[in-house]
């Protein structure tokens, strides 16, 4: 008897990304033809672009998703993922569209989560920080530091965007934020309603692309202003 | 009649309205037994504020606690104008909230159903 393959929807949310966003899909999937053990859909969330990114995700022959209005990374990842538990996936993985992640690391999360009883498993860059600048490792530990300021939530990397939820994430795990901050609140609610979280250590590459696309300190600053805010407002509820 | 009765006459409709809006929405299960009774516990010191301005007024000037007037007409005024401001923000900030949700729900849904029909 055969044993049926799970189906894995990747989810990769994208801004103004079509320098790149053909030979990332290109790539990832190379990198998921090889692995036999599991199905999976490349879904790309067009977050209202202002360039050619969803052509470009068309032309990688993926499920494109347009969002007519930009509604930053948060709300982008929220579609993709509502997308896959309305077409019942197995579980489901983020990716960033700047092409920093390795399709490998994503493949082996996909692996250790459905061989585990973890429901969200976060790709940490910080447990090998080889290859990140100081000033990234820096900022990534200092939102990560103010995450378990904030929400109590102990992760070395916050904010990354590799990340793969089980079925059960998917059914019941929702967020307000809808910009970067969506990361931190994401591992709160997972927290509050029970979901198991771990983490496994990825490999991080910095292009010149990626690092000009990559978020800056001072757009730190604001995801913590706007985390405190969303604390705040939700200590009496 | 006394300038305390009608300034609780004037404010029991909003504070009401609040309680009653807090009682419903708790029992439709749209916030939660913590959020409903902070906010019930808020409008009740209000409510207590109000009932018990006149006793609370005459006891501090009895004791030599405060030699203010008693309440002026223009307090009354301002007063209720603060209920109604308090009573308004948070029929906005509930309603607001309401709609932002809707609004996220609804470009999800179209995003996603207008791609599946490509």
């Amino acid at each position: 008897m055969t044993r049926q393959k799970n189906r894995i929807c990747i989810v990769i949310p994208a801004y103004n990304e079509s320098q790149v966003i053909y030979d990332v899909l290109t790539n990832i999937k190379k990198a998921l033809a090889r692995d036999k053990k599991h199905s999976y859909e490349i879904v790309v969330v067009n977050d209202g672009s202002a360039d050619d990114t969803s052509l470009e995700a068309k032309r990688a022959k993926v499920t494109v998703i347009d969002h007519i209005l930009n509604s930053g990374a948060g709300g982008a990842t929220a579609t993709g993922l509502s997308y896959a538990q309305q077409h019942n996936f197995d579980a489901a993985a983020t990716m960033d569209a700047d092409g920093q992640h390795k399709p490998e690391d994503l493949v082996r999360g996909v692996e250790k989560l459905l061989s585990s009883d973890v429901d969200l498993l976060i790709g940490s860059r910080l447990i090998d920080s080889k290859g990140m600048s100081r000033v990234k490792v820096l900022g990534n530990k200092g939102l990560s530091a103010i995450t378990y300021l904030i929400f109590g939530i102990n992760s070395t990397d916050s904010q990354s965007g590799l990340r793969v939820f089980s079925k059960k994430a998917l059914a019941c795990l929702e967020w307000k934020a809808r910009g970067y901050e969506f990361c931190s609140e994401m591992l709160w609610r997972a927290s509050k309603i029970g979901l198991k979280i771990d983490e496994y250590p990825i490999y991080a590459i910095y292009t010149e692309y990626s690092k000009s696309k990559g978020q800056s300190n001072w757009n730190g600053l604001n995801i913590v202003r706007t985390l405190l805010a969303r604390r705040l407002s939700e200590i009496f509820r | 009649m006394s300038r305390y009765i009608l300034l609780l006459l004037i404010n029991l409709p909003f504070v009401a309205l609040a309680i009653t809006g807090i009682i419903t929405r708790f029992k439709m299960k749209r916030i939660s037994r913590r959020r409903a009774s902070i906010q019930l516990t808020l409008w009740f010191v209000l409510l207590s504020g109000l009932v018990l301005a006149e006793p609370t007024y005459h006891w501090l000037f009895a004791n030599n606690f405060t030699d203010a007037d008693s309440l002026s007409l223009f307090d009354v005024v301002q007063i209720t104008a603060i209920v109604f401001l308090l009573y308004t923000i948070n029929s906005i900030s509930i309603r607001l909230e309401q709609t932002e949700k809707r609004l996220n729900d609804l470009h999800q849904e179209l995003s996603i159903k207008l791609s599946s029909k490509k």
